[in-house]
């Protein structure tokens, strides 16, 4: 339980909607407030607009090819010996990874609203690609933000950014990684807040992002619980799921929430180590603050400043987390958890070899854990494991861990 | 608000309109910006803002930024800052309110924040990252523990409500921090054309002084300015100039021969 001093902000109630428990808000300049309140309008008029919706789950059918597949890890299983391992493959989507499902949600937003100009962030290089594959499709142009150092580890999706129209633009400061792209797109969208819609790419930010990207995302735990239900005839007794900023984990976990049986774990990247900057582990290390307009936890140092992270996972490579796994471990109800990187390569190499799929190095991580955890459940228990997304934009850092050196600086 | 800020808006400015800075605390060292404070204060600078550096100031361009890492990597923190106001106010009675993000301050403790401000000397705060519609909780709480001695400063932006805006003025004391334009700080935007119009029609829904801040950099944009607004706010300019000298490793005497140059310019800005 966080200590009470910390929870101030919500002294004498709040004037917005978007907290889970304490955490939330909208904490961004003056400037961007009516913009988050303009999107939180259109955003609730398309949750009653039918055609928008028809159009939206045709695009998930059509284009993205959902449903997923609910697929048994049999080889994986019987290796780890314990529970049945079922992957929710969101590696299949097109583009590879779960970020479309939120990017072509937000393009079908942007264009209700009428905005002319996309900007987003990104960090693995996969939201970016979602976002520039949307823009395309509705021919709006789009321009991301990255740092430089996620660029240099995540060639290839710079790369697919490029030939589908976008332009990407290299941020250079601070630790040159996911945050740095945030703050760099956040100060863009103050400065050409009229004409530009910020599709964000994770269940955090400010609200109404939390809740859009969670609503969007949420597909995956929809179908997965529908799968379960008729392939096993019951909800599935554990679902893993890496974080990020903690899409495509609440993405799973939000329909399972009512269902106290069933056990949500969200896998943070534990980097090289437990201490300060060694890792990404923002819930399971963290104090909660405010970064990037939400109160959530965050990885923090004595005088409150943000600390540079480490991951070998660029996607998992951030300081913050969405407000709604803040209070999913302080209510108990989600139970948070860290693999090292060389844990992740590891489990890497164990999906390639039981089952022939390169997971992404974020995924890896949550594959990771379920291998940890399979051998302890028994042959009657089930632990869907949300593969988010596919590993080619991997194989360089994949194949410096193959040729033994573990450069991921 | 503190006696000290309400004398500010009590008495005609000295020159076209009163002026505001703001320097980074800790950029170079806490010894220079104390030197630069007081040289600030004793040149006609009537209010004072004070950076607190934040690792991610999402508010501001690369001028305050490239101070805030500076800052940061001389060690600089809340309680040093606080430290520094304590000591600017044995000589100086210049009213002085912290720019900031939220999190380092709510990393200290709110409740021990605000009390050891006010024990400094600090006259509130400017807080982009804290909208109004926000801000309730910590206001009130602040209110419950030190009384009205803190003003929050709340930023009117031209994309803002205007029902916000008239809420704002029914709850505020000291000021409103008028935004020029959309963006951040720094002067690579321009101001657009549309800015009077703009402060104008401020008029009837914003009942304080209005102070217009982001960009300004030029005398010509303070006299057209003043003759619509209580006050301006110089930042990025000044960080700049500072910054500039700080770079060309002079001699102590020659740097300080030369900070007095910054302050006749800048005090020039209101002639
Ligand atoms: C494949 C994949 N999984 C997971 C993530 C982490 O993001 P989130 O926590 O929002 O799902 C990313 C982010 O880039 C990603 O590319």
């Amino acid at each position: 339980m966080v200590k009470e001093k910390l929870h101030v902000l919500s002294d004498g109630g709040y004037e917005t909607k978007g907290h889970f428990g304490p955490y939330g808000g909208a904490y961004v300049p003056e400037t961007l407030v009516p913009a988050l309140r303009e999107l939180e309008e259109a955003y609730l008029r398309s949750g009653q607009d039918e055609s928008f919706q028809k159009e939206f789950r045709e695009l998930l059918q059509r284009y993205v090819g959902r449903p997923s597949l609910f697929y048994e890890a049999k080889r994986l299983s019987e290796q780890l010996g314990g529970a049945r391992i079922y992957l929710k493959r969101e590696d299949l989507n097109h583009t590879g990874a779960h970020k479309i499902n939120n990017t072509l949600g937000q393009i079908l937003l942007a264009k209700a609203m009428g905005k002319k100009r996309v900007i987003a962030e990104t960090g693995a290089g996969q939201h970016g690609v979602a976002t520039a594959t949307a823009c395309a499709l509705f021919a709006l142009p789009c321009i991301v933000y990255m740092g430089e150092e996620d660029v240099r580890r995540q060639k290839l999706n710079v790369l697919r950014m490029k030939l589908l129209g976008a332009e990407v633009r290299t941020v250079t400061h601070g630790s040159c990684t996911l945050k740095d792209a945030i703050n760099e797109a956040l100060r863009d969208w103050v400065t050409n807040v009229e004409e530009t819609f910020y599709c964000f790419g994770t269940a955090a930010g400010p609200h109404p992002y939390p809740t859009i990207v969670r609503d969007f995302q949420a597909v995956i735990g929809h179908e997965t619980r529908e799968q379960a239900l008729k392939e096993l005839g019951k909800l599935p007794d554990a679902i893993i799921a890496c974080i990020g900023g903690g899409s495509n984990a609440i993405g799973i976990f939000h329909p399972f929430i009512p269902d106290p049986e069933v056990r949500l774990i969200g896998v943070e990247a534990g980097g090289t180590g437990n201490k300060t900057g060694e890792n990404a582990a923002t819930l399971c290390l963290g104090e909660p603050g405010v970064l990037h307009g939400a109160y959530s936890y965050l990885l923090q140092d004595d005088d409150g400043q943000i600390v540079v992270t480490t991951s070998v996972s660029a996607g998992l490579d951030y300081p913050g987390v969405g407000p709604e796994h803040s209070n999913l471990k302080e209510t108990g109800r989600a139970d948070y958890v860290s693999i090292s990187d060389q844990e992740a390569l590891d489990a890497c190499s164990l999906l390639c070899q039981t089952e022939g799929i390169l997971p992404a190095l974020e995924s890896a991580h949550a594959i990771a854990y379920a291998a940890k955890l399979a051998p302890r459940l028994s042959k009657d228990q089930v632990i869907v494991v949300n593969l988010s997304g596919r590993g080619d934009k991997d194989v360089e850092t994949l194949a410096q861990y193959l040729e033994g050196g573990a450069d991921h600086e | 608000m503190s006696e000290r800020l309400k004398a500010v808006f009590q008495t005609k400015p000295a020159g076209v309109t009163r002026l505001i800075s703001y320097i980074m605390a800790g950029d170079p060292t806490i010894e220079v910006s104390l030197r630069r404070l007081r040289g600030l204060a004793d040149h006609g600078v009537d209010i004072l803002e004070l950076g607190v550096p934040f690792s991610d100031p999402m508010a501001d361009g690369v001028v305050i930024q490239a101070a805030a890492e500076r800052a940061l990597s001389a060690q600089m923190t809340v309680k040093k800052t606080l430290e520094l106001v304590q000591e600017f106010r044995k000589t100086h009675n210049t009213p002085l309110l912290l720019m900031s993000y939220l999190n380092p301050l709510l990393h200290y403790g709110w409740d021990r924040f605000v009390e050891d401000a006010v024990e400094a000397g600090v006259d509130g705060f400017i807080l982009p990252d804290l909208p109004w519609r926000e801000g309730q909780g910590l206001r009130t709480r602040t209110e419950k523990s030190v009384g009205n001695k803190l003003s929050f400063i709340p930023m009117i932006a031209q994309t803002s409500r205007e029902q916000d805006i008239e809420a704002v003025s029914q709850v505020t004391e000291g000021f409103a921090y008028v935004l020029s334009r959309n963006g951040i700080t720094g002067g690579e935007v321009e101001i657009p054309d549309n800015v009077s119009v703009f402060i104008e029609s401020l008029r009837d829904s914003l009942q304080i002084p209005r102070c217009v801040g982001f960009g300004i950099q030029k005398a010509e944009q303070v006299r057209a300015l003043a003759k619509i607004c209580d006050g301006v706010v110089v930042g990025s300019a000044l960080v700049k100039a500072f910054a500039k000298l700080d770079q060309e490793g002079l001699e102590e005497k020659d740097l300080i021969e030369q900070e007095k140059e910054v302050f006749t310019w800048l005090a020039s800005l209101k002639q």
